[in-house]
């Protein structure tokens, strides 16, 4: 089975070059999507795990990663398709698109499943490199100044944590490997030094892929000027895969014993995340910026789920998959509304909700799904956050965040109902009118899907889903 | 034999801090390879063929052959042959990197001389170039410059990589090949572009993005 998700798409793009057809590209990345879902869903659910390369393997964390990845990238396949309509560009531009996106998704999935620290660094980098493409697609001079800004830090982060590896293998002394499961049987053995400062370059490395502040430049660049589809790909699954090998290497930090270094560290990131996100959105002008920025403070409060341990690992996961749903479905909400008024900017976008009511009321409910209002699946793991912080007696740092997810919650939702509600201006119906019928029915279903979802999760989690998390947890 | 090669690729750092024609930059690149090339010989002993065939791929093809020329061939197409760090002069860089260069000598020798798995050696002069590659790319103006310190500061990753006495596995070693050169050529290309639609290559023109006074 994971033989033909990572075979497959390797296929498909050498078909996509050579047919450079744009209905069949659009075909061959939907066939794609959709076995991605089936497959990941029957490797979730326990079939079909043998595989013949030792190198990418399923267990129970991985599989809910990506489960989440096939969901959003099925969802986001969906969106594709209406918005490729909107495009004016030669049919090679497109194939191209197709293309990168195929080998975007690839590496991640392969990120995900590689079993080894050093194939999962190869791979993070291939995200980087092939999505780098898909930011610069629009090819104009901001598009070009994300892309260039993305690559260059996240290959520096790399490289950091390339050192981070390295110094990883100083530290196991004779044990030579990368293979996570027999980092873990030796972790006990591993000099307790070098590990500690290993962990801090790869925390740092992975964590600038991740958006975790201070290495979080890239993302409100990379994230405003890549195709609504992209941003939504690399905000709901590209921060998930990075964050997934930090949540391997934490273990082997945990397993060594000596995690209370780690566990500051990633606390200390998670809430300089969040401070960074608090003081940016507050003033915010870009809403593509705002949602980028939301990113960042979303990945803090993982990094934070993760320091604290025990509940807070339960509501790490929770909150990925929350996450990435209501992530996904404000970004792709975000590619109407820029389609509808073509511009970026929270000044210039009045009466969303009378403009194009459905986008609207997306745009409305994908905000409440983000702030954590009841029944989105995030209060739940945000109130577990909460809880944990004042269990474990930090009522300092407990006060702090509930603090700053109040202001980044003031933020977005000052931008939301300044650009939700309101009558538009004049000026601006005709042009409104005409770009509203280039939206599709297929550029709306996406949203309600991973929305529906997001707000059921909050009040039932069926059994199935509940055995997949439960085994996700194990993994930490 | 070693040590003197080590030494010498710390004074290309030198050099690289205290020169500003990007021509200059590249020549730097060819010799570090060619050093880096130098050292994996003198302990190809232990090694088998495999190794030593994909190391002298590793450096002298792709290090100091492969880069340098793409980077030469973005010069030329560039026009743009010199990186003026208006904000510290010369003088001050080469300063900060020589103390940068001591500083790595002398913690390696204080803290690593106890463990016998790795080199001080090895380690001082690679961690120094990673920092002095680091801080060069924040002071630098020219983007092809940027590029140049992230070569030296792989160069340096890849001097540490060879200071841990035990070999990295194969399969890291070749994806660090890779990566290296698809990031050269994707930022190559990237430096091509900007080139266009900036008639220029300074960094300051890269600074449209910000979260305020927004026009898009």
């Amino acid at each position: 089975m994971i033989n033909i998700l990572l075979i497959f798409p390797i296929i498909a793009c050498v078909l996509v070059l050579l047919v450079k057809n744009k209905t069949f590209d659009t075909w061959i990345v939907n066939l794609y999507a959709v076995m991605h879902l089936v497959i990941s869903s029957m490797l979730a659910l326990g079939y079909g795990k043998n595989n013949f390369t030792p190198y990418f393997e399923i267990d129970g964390t991985n599989a809910l990663f990506l489960l989440v990845l096939s969901v959003v990238f099925l969802m986001v396949t969906i969106y594709n398709n209406g918005y490729i309509k909107t495009f004016d560009f030669s049919p090679n531009k497109i194939s191209r698109y197709s293309f990168m996106i195929l080998i975007f998704v690839l590496s991640m999935t392969g990120t995900l499943l590689s079993t080894d620290l050093g194939l999962a660094w190869i791979l993070i980098e291939a995200t980087t490199l092939s999505s780098a493409y898909l930011i610069y697609f629009n090819k104009t001079k901001h598009s070009i100044e994300a892309a260039w800004k993305y690559v260059f830090i996240c290959s520096i982060g790399i490289a950091l944590a390339f050192v981070g590896i390295i110094l990883l293998n100083i530290s196991t002394g004779s044990v030579n490997t990368l293979n996570f499961a027999e980092l873990y049987k030796f972790a006990p053995t591993f000099d307790d030094g070098w590990l500690k400062i290993a962990f801090v370059f790869m925390l740092f490395g992975f964590g600038a892929k991740m958006g975790l502040a201070p290495g979080h430049f890239w993302l409100p660049d990379a994230h405003a000027e890549a195709p609504s589809p992209i941003s939504a790909l690399l905000s709901a699954a590209l921060l998930n895969s990075a964050f997934l090998v930090i949540v391997r290497v934490f273990k082997i930090v945990e397993i060594a014993g000596c995690d209370e270094y780690p566990r500051f560290m990633l606390l200390l990131m998670g809430f300089i995340s969040l401070f960074v996100t608090a003081v940016f959105v507050y003033h915010i002008k870009n809403y593509k910026r705002m949602l980028a920025y939301s990113s960042i403070e979303n990945m803090g409060i993982l990094a934070i789920g993760t320091a604290l341990g025990g509940i807070g690992y339960f509501a790490v996961v929770l909150h990925l998959i929350g996450h990435s749903l209501a992530k996904a479905s404000f970004f792709l909400t975000a590619g109407n509304i820029l389609e509808l008024y073509g511009t970026k900017r929270v000044k210039s976008v009045n009466g969303v909700i009378n403009a194009d009511g459905k986008t609207g009321w997306l745009w409305v409910l994908s905000c409440l799904g983000i702030c954590a209002f009841p029944t989105s699946v995030l209060f739940i793991s945000e109130f577990l956050i909460v809880k944990v912080l004042i269990t474990q007696h930090h009522y300092l740092l407990c006060g702090l965040f509930v603090l700053l997810l109040t202001i980044i919650l003031y933020g977005i939702s000052r931008v939301v109902v300044k650009t939700a509600f309101g009558n538009v201006s004049e000026d601006k119906i005709k042009s409104i009118e005409s770009n509203k019928k280039k939206i599709t029915m297929c550029m709306y279903i996406p949203q309600f899907i991973m929305l529906a979802i997001v707000f059921c999760l909050g009040v039932y989690v069926p059994s199935f889903l509940n055995e997949i998390i439960s085994a996700a947890i194990v993994g930490f | 034999m070693v040590n003197g090669f080590i030494i010498l690729f710390g004074l290309t750092m030198l050099y690289l801090a205290a020169t500003s024609r990007i021509i200059a930059h590249i020549r730097v690149l060819i010799v570090q390879g060619f050093l880096l090339f130098l050292i994996c010989m003198s302990g190809s002993e232990h090694m088998n063929w495999l190794n030593i065939a994909f190391l002298t791929i590793e450096t002298l093809v792709v290090k100091s052959i492969v880069i340098p020329a793409f980077l030469y061939r973005v010069l030329r197409k560039t026009h743009s042959n010199r990186d003026v760090a208006a904000n510290i002069p010369h003088f001050y860089c080469l300063v900060i990197a020589s103390i940068i260069l001591l500083a790595g000598f002398l913690l390696s020798n204080y803290y690593i001389s106890s463990i016998k798995l790795i080199s001080p050696m090895f380690f001082g002069v690679s961690a120094a170039t990673i920092v002095i590659s680091l801080w060069l790319i924040t002071i630098k103006h020219k983007i092809i410059s940027n590029v140049i310190e992230f070569i030296t500061m792989e160069n340096g990753i890849f001097l540490l990589s060879l200071s841990v006495a035990k070999e990295m596995p194969m399969l890291v070693n070749m994806g660090v090949l890779l990566d290296v050169f698809i990031a050269v050529y994707i930022l190559g290309l990237f430096v091509n572009e900007i080139n266009k639609e900036f008639n220029d290559l300074e960094v300051s023109h890269l600074s449209d993005l910000k979260d305020y006074e927004y026009n898009d």
